[in-house]
């Protein structure tokens, strides 16, 4: 019975996984659907508008992240964009900017920067401006100007707490570049919302594909590092009986 | 004087409406920004929706709280699991939603229960990760002075660390919340309805672009603002700590978990 | 007072300590008797393993070999959990709960006890006061008690469900002189009440003079080099080590456990106001202290008289000189010599419980008796030597 399930179950994915590789028949017969040339143009369109708008977003949050946070001022600025990035609807981001402004790859790329700039933004706002103090002014006593204090003192240390930032715009971006076919532009939610052309096969191979692109990339660009946490409690050994020992030194 | 106004009276009103019908036509027609009357007018059409998105963000925070809270208990005393769990959220979270709803598709079919999961998942590893950090900020010697009067370790989570993690756990739960509801507009590609539903019908009608997303963003509003009350409500001794710990406090928030602002 | 447990005693029988991995056991064969209603002070530098050696009172830390007494019953017989209900905790940080209001931190245990609201809300009420605090202060948060304030409330919190033993680990040690200083007061004004057992962990030598009935002092591996009264401490150290870690100044410590009543004083010469300065000045010929101290109908301080005083006809109400500092009979002598030192005062007047003077002090008479054969106190109890290592 449960082989049964198993074989359902992976029916689809297997037929997903077929669509990637091989070309087939499509729906409506009339066309040849699928196969690897045409799942990688989708693909590397929706790589490059993912690219371009985070470049985008990057291009413009980070100095101002940075230099906020250098100057330790806007700090309310910051969170409260953070914040408010995260309330913007994506789908009805896409509608209003084709709508409002047009379609095609530019005004898409600005979409998504729109959505890729607040997590930046306040991460490098946090990372640069809870650098250590000491390491700052040992710095500047060397005689570091601020240019350079930011450079190779605050950006080395702010850049685990930024690539976080980034990570969590690239999963913005590219969640949101799948629907950017609604905008004009050929990504791989063609393959999503294209079901009359494409089939369930096609469908699913989209989201498989968009999955492994997102994982892929939000993987290269800082891993959780967040296992060593600032606080994290000495273990209490097991149960009553045990002994509780709290961290403090020994005397 | 005011006798033949009288006699106009019903002819200006029929005028007044028709004009407002016109104008309100003109206005659809030419697709302006934002068209006032016809929003008064078909508002109705979005209540279903709007409904649709409340029950979308409320059942999946809802759960994904409660998956993630079990999951923090059971990693609270058995740090092993801890990096696992981290791990298996974070995963969950990098898939993007609408991915995650086609992928769902063959399994759950179309609907809102795909929907549900997904977004719940999306959700777990801010609010799982904000437990558990809101567990470990709690200060050591509350917890010594607690283990030491004769607290059981049951009695101490409850009474002390839980409580004390409190203003943490609202803060993974806000930010769960507003990305819930700016990522379910996306929910209509798995049938399940939701402010995006009427974005979708009407791709090119800038006033429904408007309305749909101002409510989708309203709503996000004020989900944070009830959090935050709740939050008063519940961590009354929290207004008392002097502005400089609480700053330090937010910022350290931000730094550890960058999404928990 | 609330009748409560008789306080116990406790007993450490051959009680050693392994930590795993480590050679060395952190605490070796120590075996000591804490009689009921005393303050034991663990005392050592740092890594003696004094703290450890408390710890093991109630289980935080357990015990490899050896056993603890509490009265006739054996700390590893009990749940640990119910044992710790039992005892007063005090620790160094405090580590009051921020959540919780002062009255809610100090119910925690009476609480678990499973005590009634009106026992627990009386109780409260008695310990506020007991301790020195408003009333009104019940319902603030920890976040706004300053640190005396706070670690006030965290001796209130240890003696909530009237514990027969009390342990504090460096209860004073994250305050500021000033206020440390009335908080040992405090503490012992408190202990002269309720009569509690204490094991007090200390690094302060001083501290623990002043506050302990016995000390124990731990060196390294947790060995007992010496348990003493204190003044048994300074007059007949044990070996260099405790020598040394008295210091040096043994016998200006000693001023610690003496008060000024416990010295002769000299006698000055009284004056009353608007009497006779010739009759005044008949009096400070061959007096002990050659100037008089102007006092009033009820022989109350009220200060000096200078030449230019007695040049006049009567003695004035205004003396040129005020009388500080004014020192009482039940000072502590350390107290009173900094007092006289600080104030750059030669003579000062003593006065007894009512104002009354009493005679004066100078620091000619302490620096005597400091080296006069008297200077042997009497309170010599017996002590139990602990088999030494």
């Amino acid at each position: 019975m449960t082989g049964l399930i198993h074989l359902g179950l992976l029916g689809p994915f297997a037929d997903a996984i077929d669509f990637i590789l091989h070309q087939q028949e499509a729906r409506t017969g009339q066309t040849l659907v699928g196969g690897p040339d045409q799942v990688l143009d989708p693909t590397l369109q929706h790589l490059k508008v993912t690219f371009l708008a985070l470049g985008a977003s990057l291009a413009v949050a980070l100095p101002v992240g940075v230099v906020l946070g250098h100057l330790g001022k806007g700090e309310l600025f910051a969170v409260s964009i953070g914040n408010a990035g995260r309330a913007i609807p994506e789908l009805a981001l896409i509608a209003f900017v084709a709508a409002f402004i047009g379609v095609g790859l530019l005004n898409v790329t600005f979409a998504l920067a729109v959505l890729g700039v607040p997590p930046i933004l306040t991460n490098a706002y946090v990372g640069v401006s809870q650098v250590d103090r000491n390491a700052i002014e040992a710095a500047r006593g060397m005689g570091l100007s601020d240019l350079q204090v930011i450079g190779r003192v605050e950006l080395p240390l702010a850049v685990p707490t930024i690539m976080t930032g980034v990570r969590t715009a690239a999963i913005t971006i590219i969640a949101t570049a799948a629907v950017a076919t609604l905008a004009g532009i050929s990504t791989l939610g063609d393959l999503l919302i294209g079901r009359n052309v494409y089939g369930d096969e096609g469908v699913l191979a989209g989201a498989i594909v968009v999955a492994v692109v997102a994982f892929v990339i939000a993987q290269s660009s800082g891993d959780d590092r967040d296992s060593s946490e600032p606080g994290k409690s000495a273990t209490a050994a097991g149960d009553d009986g045990a002994e509780e020992d709290f961290g403090r030194p020994r005397q | 004087m005011t006798a033949a106004v009288a006699q106009f009276a019903p002819l200006l009103a029929q005028t007044e409406i028709h004009n407002r019908a016109e104008g309100e036509a003109s206005c659809v027609a030419q697709n302006k920004a934002f068209c006032l009357d016809w929003a008064l007018d078909n508002f109705d059409r979005y209540t279903t929706p709007l409904l649709e998105h409340l029950v979308l963000v409320v059942v999946s925070v809802a759960m994904g709280f409660l998956v993630a809270f079990a999951m923090a208990l059971l990693s609270h005393r058995r740090r092993w699991l801890v990096p696992t769990f981290t791990g298996a959220t974070g995963v969950l979270y990098t898939i993007p939603s609408l991915a995650f709803f086609f992928l769902l598709l063959p399994v759950t079919g179309r609907g809102t229960d795909t929907a549900i999961i997904a977004l719940t998942a999306y959700t777990l590893q801010i609010i799982y990760r904000n437990i558990v950090a809101g567990l470990a900020n709690v200060p050591v010697e509350s917890r010594e002075a607690g283990r030491g009067m004769g607290m059981t370790h049951r009695q101490l989570l409850w009474r002390v660390e839980l409580p004390l993690a409190l203003p943490e756990i609202i803060a993974g739960l806000r930010v769960a919340t507003v990305s819930t509801v700016a990522i379910a507009t996306l929910a209509v590609f798995a049938g399940a309805g939701g402010l995006g539903e009427p974005i979708y019908q009407q791709l090119d009608f800038k006033t429904n672009i408007v309305i749909a997303g101002g409510l989708a963003i309203l709503m996000a509003i004020v989900f944070d603002a009830l959090l935050v009350v709740a939050l008063r409500l519940l961590a009354p001794w929290r207004g008392r700590e002097p502005a400089s710990a609480r700053r330090r406090h937010r910022l350290a928030t931000l730094r550890r978990a960058p999404e928990a602002a | 007072m609330e009748a409560g447990h008789q306080a116990a005693s406790v007993s450490y029988r051959d009680v050693t300590k392994r930590y795993p991995g480590q050679t060395e056991p952190a605490i070796r064969n120590l075996s000591l008797e804490v009689p009921a209603g005393e303050i034991c002070v663990l005392v050592g530098p740092s890594g003696c393993g004094k703290t450890t050696a408390m710890r093991m009172v109630n289980r935080t830390v357990e015990i490899t070999e050896g056993d603890i007494l509490i009265g006739q019953t054996s700390v590893r017989e009990r749940d640990p959990a119910e044992l710790r209900r039992e005892m007063g905790y005090v620790i160094q940080q405090v580590g009051l709960f921020p959540h919780r209001t002062v009255a809610d931190n100090i119910a925690t245990v009476p609480r678990l006890l499973g005590w009634d609201r009106d026992r627990i809300a009386a109780r409260i009420g008695e310990l506020l006061e007991l301790i020195g605090l408003d009333p009104d202060m019940r319902d603030r948060f920890p976040s706004q008690l300053s640190g005396g304030q706070q670690q006030r409330v965290g001796v209130a919190r240890a003696l909530a469900a009237d514990p027969p033993v009390m342990l504090m680990d460096e209860p004073f040690g994250a305050i500021d002189p000033i206020a440390r200083e009335r908080l040992q007061n405090e503490f012992l004004r408190l202990q002269a009440e309720i009569r509690k057992t204490v094991l007090f962990v200390t690094h302060d030598i001083d501290e623990a003079i002043k506050m302990g009935d016995r000390i124990a002092i731990l060196k390294a591996g947790g060995r007992l080099a010496q348990y003493a009264t204190p003044a048994e401490l300074l007059m007949a150290p044990a070996d260099d080590f405790v020598e040394d870690f008295v210091g040096a100044d043994r016998a200006l410590k000693r001023l610690a456990l003496m008060r000024v009543r416990d010295i002769d004083l000299w006698q000055a010469p009284l004056a009353f106001v608007g009497q006779a300065t010739g009759e005044v000045r008949a009096k400070l010929d061959g007096a002990e202290v050659p100037h008089a101290l102007v006092v009033d109908s009820e022989r109350r301080p009220i200060g000096w008289l200078s030449e230019t005083d007695l040049a006049r006809e009567t003695v004035p109400q205004r003396p040129d000189s005020g009388p500080q500092p004014i020192l009482d009979l039940d000072d502590v002598m350390r107290d009173a010599l900094a007092d006289l030192l600080q104030t750059e005062t030669q003579y000062a007047p003593v006065t007894d419980g009512d104002g009354r003077i009493a005679g004066v002090l100078s620091v000619e008479i302490i620096s005597e008796f400091l080296v006069s054969p008297e200077a042997k106190v009497e309170e010599h109890a017996a002590v139990e030597r602990p088999t030494a290592e």
